[in-house]
């Protein structure tokens, strides 16, 4: 009971793919009149999304000398790429390549951990396992900072500090609650039979996982592993108390970097953010439902 | 839930609380040494893309001497002081550490973490001469020498633009608190912001109280702040030190929209620079942070320079300058090797080639009797110049507040001196405010 | 552990669960428990955890900063989701209806969902720079003529909302829109037919099936309320003075810059427990909770 959820509303919490493609929807009746409040509402907002991004793809555009002395808003006279190649001279790709390798691991990670938990909970009768699920639910909403100086420590006693793992390990911990919950509703969609019938031929746990619940699972896990990747992708303050040298350094923190270390060549810093976003982007425009689902799989952030 | 499993999970708990605890702990009370094996030192140091390969060469010609070997770590400044917080006295602790002197030292050597080089010092008198008495003094906690100076001295100077300055017909820097005023208003009437401030962040804003209340009441009076007497921050001159502060906002001598100006990012700097404003308060870094950043206009000669004016009547002494007297190398007091550590110390910090290679980054290293070097070497000379006079010739270089103070202290009185620039607090409660939140 | 169930039964027992939960056990789970733990201690990272019994407790209690901080929090989760909800609402009820313009502004508006809080942090705060900033330029025409909009008491909060708005404005209105095209047509004909105005028909029909979806996004909208730290770290650091130092800046800022490690584990706790109130609230309302596969319509 998640996916699909075309007769009622979307149940709450359990959005996975909002369904925006598909047939077309038996949508709002058209009316003669258009609307117009709606229109000029949307209208509003567009400026107010379309303004900074405005500036942020012309600025990026722009040489740094005519920033300062034609103003933020000025129609560029000429249109460089040269801070796009100052970009990618610096340290940006070694940040991308870190950050990359930071999202690999977690979805890595939490995809190993949560599969089997997933099939455990929703077929399990243990009561640790419920309890488990439960102490799980308990961290679905607690905020990453609340542990941050316990964490610190621990990092540096196990030696971890500075090293891609000191982000990827705790990162990964709190995406699996959600991870999990995500991946037991969508198993929970698979018909009990099934499984009856498996056992009935005599497979292990292990192999109805493998031969089962994978193929069935498969769009819950596209659906967290898009999700885990883009925590991991945007995390910050993991990245910020745990590593330091430029080596493991993420693109959150080389932005915030840059930002210190060319300030008023706003050009350059435009330039940096939209690389920054590049490859959400290009997945955005391959795989919209995708990345959407993925977005809207539980918290989006 | 059943009794007994709550029990279980109450046990379970304590255990992995106190297991914790017990890891936390080993943070601080270390094992017996830090930094590995003998033969093997750790460096630890500020991240400066100028001066780190000068490090890096006196480390070199250290390690070539055939004795231990060290290796040099760099960091960035914030994730640095937690690092070396945490790290200190550990296993993966340091052997010499970069610190700041002062009260940021005292932490150190008051936690038994520092090791003691008074001895070892006064063995080899030259050395202990070469250095300039007022900055080896912040290096030096209660009569014990725990650091060594190893920067450039950082004194805090105006900046300023003398393209400004003569199109509104102001020859000379004034030198005095009145003249200073003089100057503000003449200013402000030729249209430009007197004064840039980076208020985004307080330590820029710390600077004009610092000189303040030292010309007002003289240099006693921070001390006893620093020394944590009680009734200390509440004394009549820190709070017309803030009166005067805050006479400057009125004026509009900062501007109006200082507290989103970010030093961080240059935007003080780019005031300056495009004649926008026409003077900054700022450290001795600032000429090669604006010769990195805005070239031509060091190059078109258009960048001035001068010490905080005196004011009439106070009980400082004009000649005291405030900043950072310098920043110093400590030894570790767990080092597997304190000898070798305090050698590479005593030996390569006046090094006649180290001195050069600071002084060719734009660094003036805080030793006697290198007027010479001083005004022959890299492209600052002039400024380097007038730094060292300033530093030799000075009656006490008082450090900066927030590195003179313990950390939280520090991070209360920024917070604090943020309100009074926005005169969310006057004066009066300001003192209180510091007062009450006193150790 | 052999808490396996009854073999035979095919079912897996717990031990297929176990590494999940230990892992998390591990990074989430003791540092949780830590922190409660050097709560009640003083701790600067130099010298062994000294402990203190209920002073930081005795402190959080008298610090002003504390209580201004979590006032703050409540603030932005509380005008966050005013916001936020009175904007995607409608504007994802007005997306899910038809026309390639829609169509077009949909993609435009879901950009700002690509961007990392860093990026967005950084973007604005170089378009509030008061001096060369846009900022600069628009600030005079709504009154603000030094363009000094986060330096400002009065301002830099609502900057500070208004940014984090528009970083997840886009993905409310995502969730709306999706919801607001699974509301059955026939529920529109019969109010067309019944006479119904646009507004009446929006009221009556499209905010009531929305119920559900109102509820989810409320609850994603506090839960990123509390958890916001680096939109505000970048943009004003909570400042000018402390006007903007929410309560996560604020634990941030007394562990990490003051050193104060078990002061801000306090305030750890009072994060931690609004986080875990605010999972028992989540698993609640969207019954998370339920194990067994039961077929019930919602």
């Amino acid at each position: 009971m998640s996916a699909t959820t075309t007769t009622t509303g979307p149940a709450p919490g359990r959005d996975a793919p909002p369904a925006p493609a598909g047939p077309p929807r038996p949508g709002r009746v058209r009316r003669a009149r258009p609307n117009l409040v709606g229109g000029l509402g949307a209208g509003v907002w567009f400026v107010v999304v379309a303004v900074p991004l405005y500036f942020l793809l012309v600025t990026s555009f722009r040489a740094s000398s005519d920033y300062l002395s034609d103003g933020p808003l000025a129609v560029p006279s000429g249109l460089t790429t040269d801070n796009y190649l100052e970009v990618l001279s610096s340290n940006f790709p070694r940040y991308f390549l870190n950050n990359v390798l930071v999202a690999a691991a977690c979805v890595a990670i939490v995809l190993v951990l949560a599969l089997p938990a997933a099939y455990a909970i929703v077929r399990s009768r243990s009561r640790w396992v419920a309890r488990g699920f439960t102490v799980l639910l308990l961290g679905l909403a607690v905020p990453a900072q609340a542990v941050i100086v316990p964490l610190y420590l621990m990092v540096t006693q196990l030696r971890l500090y500075d090293t891609l793992l000191a982000i990827i390990l705790p990162t990964a911990a709190f995406a699996l609650p959600l991870a999990v919950v995500v991946l037991s509703s969508s198993l929970r969609d698979i018909p009990g039979e099934l499984f009856e019938a498996a056992v009935l031929d005599g497979a292990g746990p292990g192999r109805v996982l493998v031969s089962l619940v994978l193929p069935l699972a498969r769009p819950g896990l596209a659906t967290i592993g898009i999700f885990t990747a883009l925590q991991a992708w945007n995390g910050f303050l993991f990245p910020l108390v745990l590593t330091q040298d430029a080596s493991v350094r993420v693109l959150t923190l080389g932005l915030w970097d840059f930002q210190g270390q060319y300030g008023t060549n706003v050009p350059l810093i435009t330039a940096a953010v939209l690389l920054s976003l590049l490859p959400l982007l290009v997945v955005y425009l391959l795989g919209r439902r995708f990345l959407l689902a993925g977005l809207t799989a539980g918290a989006g952030r | 839930m059943s009794t007994w499993s709550r029990v279980r999970r109450t046990v379970l708990a304590a255990a992995l609380a106190t297991g914790l605890a017990a890891v936390a702990a080993c943070g601080g009370t270390a094992g017996p040494q830090a930094g590995g094996e003998a033969g093997q030192l750790t460096l630890w140091t500020l991240q400066n893309e100028g001066i780190n390969s000068v490090q890096q060469a006196a480390v070199d010609r250290f390690n070539d001497t055939g004795g231990p070997q060290i290796d040099l770590t760099t960091y960035l400044n914030d994730p640095y002081k937690s690092a070396l917080q945490t790290a200190i006295g550990s296993p993966n602790g340091p052997d010499v550490f970069y610190n700041w002197g002062g009260g940021n030292l005292k932490g150190y050597a008051d936690a038994g973490q520092a090791a003691d080089l008074t001895a070892a010092l006064d063995a080899r008198p030259e050395v202990k001469q070469a250095f300039l008495p007022q900055v080896l003094e912040t290096g030096t906690i209660d009569g014990k020498v725990y650091g060594i100076p190893m920067q450039g001295v950082q004194p805090l100077s105006f900046f300023y633009n003398k393209d400004v300055f003569a199109q509104a017909g102001i020859t000379e820097f004034p030198t005095t608190w009145q003249g200073f005023l003089d100057t503000v208003d003449r200013l402000e009437a030729a249209g430009v912001q007197p004064i840039a401030l980076a208020g985004a962040q307080s330590w820029t804003e710390m600077m004009y109280p610092e000189y303040l209340l030292d010309r007002v009441g003289g240099s006693e009076k921070f001390q006893a702040i620093a020394d944590g007497k009680p009734g200390a921050w509440r004394d009549p001159a820190v709070v017309q030190a803030m009166t005067m502060v805050q006479d400057l906002v009125d004026r509009g001598a900062f501007g109006t929209n200082f507290t989103a100006v970010d030093y961080d990012n240059q935007a003080s700097q780019a005031l300056l620079t495009s004649g926008r404003a026409a003077m900054e308060l700022m450290g001795s870094w600032q000429v090669t942070s604006l010769n990195d950043n805005f070239p031509d206009f060091l190059e078109q000669g258009k960048l001035g320079w001068a010490p905080f004016p005196a004011v009439e009547g106070g009980a400082g002494d004009p000649s005291t300058v405030i900043g950072n007297p310098s920043n110093y190398y400590s030894v570790s007091a767990r080092s597997a090797d304190v000898p070798a550590a305090t050698d590479f110390l005593l030996t390569q910090m006046t090094d006649p080639q180290y001195v050069q290679g600071m002084l060719e980054k734009g660094q003036v290293p805080a030793l006697t009797g290198i007027e010479q070097q001083v005004a022959s070497a890299g492209p600052f000379a002039d400024f380097n110049t007038y730094t060292y006079d300033q530093t030799k010739n000075a009656a006490t270089f008082v450090q900066s507040w927030d590195q003179a103070l313990p950390a939280a202290e520090a991070q209360t009185m920024l917070t604090n001196l943020s309100k009074v620039f926005t005169k969310e607090l006057t004066p009066q409660q300001f003192a209180e405010a510091m007062d009450s939140a006193g150790r | 552990m052999s808490t396996t169930s009854v073999t035979g039964s095919g079912r897996p027992g717990f031990v297929w669960a176990a590494p999940a939960l230990a892992f998390f056990a591990l990074f989430a789970l003791l540092p949780m428990l830590a922190v409660v733990v050097l709560s009640f201690t003083a701790y600067d990272g130099l010298s062994a955890p000294r402990w203190t019994g209920l002073d930081n407790w005795v402190r959080l209690g008298s610090d002003p900063l504390f209580t201004e901080s979590l006032q703050l929090s409540f603030v932005l989760t509380g005008v966050s989701w005013v916001v936020q909800t009175a904007v995607a609402l409608p504007l994802g009820v007005w997306l899910a209806g038809r026309g390639r313009s829609r169509a077009v502004l949909a993609a435009l508006f879901f950009v700002p969902l690509l961007m990392s809080s860093a990026a967005i942090a950084v973007l604005w705060g170089t378009l509030f720079d008061p001096n060369f900033g846009l900022a600069s330029v628009l600030g005079p025409l709504v009154g603000i003529e030094d363009g000094n909009i986060i330096g400002s008491n009065r301002y830099a909060f609502a900057a500070v909302i208004a940014v984090i708005a528009w970083q997840y404005m886009p993905f409310h209105t995502l969730l709306y829109q999706a919801a607001a095209r699974a509301i059955p047509a026939q529920l529109y004909e019969a109010a067309l037919i019944d006479g119904a105005g646009r507004w009446r028909t929006f009221v009556s029909i499209t905010v009531p099936q929305l119920r559900d979806t109102i509820i989810t996004s409320g609850v994603l909208i506090v839960v990123g309320s509390m958890t916001t730290f680096e939109v505000v770290l970048i943009l004003t650091g909570g400042g000018p003075g402390t006007a903007s130092r929410i309560l996560p800046l604020h634990m941030y800022l007394e562990g990490f810059r003051s050193f104060d490690m078990g002061y801000a584990s306090a305030l750890a706790v009072v994060l931690l427990v609004l986080g875990t109130t605010l999972s028992l609230v989540i698993a609640r309302v969207t019954g998370y909770r339920r194990m067994t596969s039961q077929r019930e319509g919602m």
